[in-house]
């Protein structure tokens, strides 16, 4: 061993699955995914604002490459729609344990659940809210 | 496996842990006003988008929102960076890396919305 090695963690695989592992795991891949998908969208955003012509500047063709690639950004929205929601659960639990509170293995157990539930039911919300307003 | 070696303290990841907690705190009305914000904008993308800027509660709640989320996103990618390199010199590179990124994004992100805020 070099000095200059530093201690990593575990790597994954050592683990057994179980809900606490994989709701903090998911904490971890959720918030590395809204990091990359946050400077994207800022990087969008300043796209955006210095277009030439922002009202001439949605380009809509028939092409089947375009609707893929509609469709694969469908697709990541929701992830990232669902990654937002779960690490603003998961993020609050982390807070209550920072106080101290919910350790209890019972109840921690049953907080992971609701996240979990929490997270999806926002995100089922929030897709079928979009779905509802674009049809009607 | 005569000696175990521990390394001493930095000293800094008590302020670290606790930036991470403020940040993650603050950002807790920021996520509410994104949102609303979105379900308002799926609405009528077309008419609200453009001048969504125009509004001050929404030009600074979005600044904010950058800011804070880049902080916060530097912070927690430090963590795994420094979770899972173990070369030294590849892992402070990731991590100034990481700044960057954060930093130019944010700078440039906050120029952008102060520009859609002034025409829209």
């Amino acid at each position: 061993m070099s000095e200059k090695k530093h201690p990593t963690s575990p790597h994954l695989q050592i683990y057994r699955w179980n809900l606490s592992s994989l709701t903090s795991i998911l904490h971890r891949a959720t918030g590395a995914l809204l990091y990359v998908s946050i400077v994207a969208i800022v990087w969008y955003i300043v796209y955006y604002t210095y277009q030439i012509n922002i009202a001439e500047s949605v380009e809509d063709c028939d092409c089947p490459l375009r609707a893929i690639l509609d469709n694969l950004f469908s697709l990541a929205a929701i992830g990232v729609t669902f990654s937002l929601y779960y690490h603003f659960c998961n993020g609050i639990r982390h807070l209550f344990w920072d106080i101290g509170k919910g350790f209890d293995v019972k109840i921690a157990k049953r907080n992971g659940y609701l996240v979990l539930l929490c997270a999806l039911l926002l995100t089922i919300a929030t897709v079928g809210t979009v779905i509802y307003l674009k049809l009607f | 496996m005569s000696k175990i070696k521990i390394a001493p303290s930095t000293k800094t990841g008590a302020h670290h842990w606790l930036m991470q907690r403020i940040s993650a705190i603050g950002m807790i009305p920021l996520i509410l006003w994104l949102v609303l914000s979105f379900i308002k904008i799926a609405e009528d993308p077309q008419g609200y988008l453009p001048v969504f800027f125009a509004y001050p509660l929404n030009a600074v709640m979005g600044i904010l929102l950058i800011i804070a989320s880049m902080y916060h996103g530097s912070l927690g990618m430090r963590v795994i960076i420094e979770d899972y390199i173990s070369n030294k010199t590849k892992m402070h590179f990731y991590i100034m890396l990481v700044h960057f990124i954060s930093i130019t994004t944010a700078v440039a992100g906050v120029v952008a919305i102060v520009r859609l805020h002034l025409i829209g």
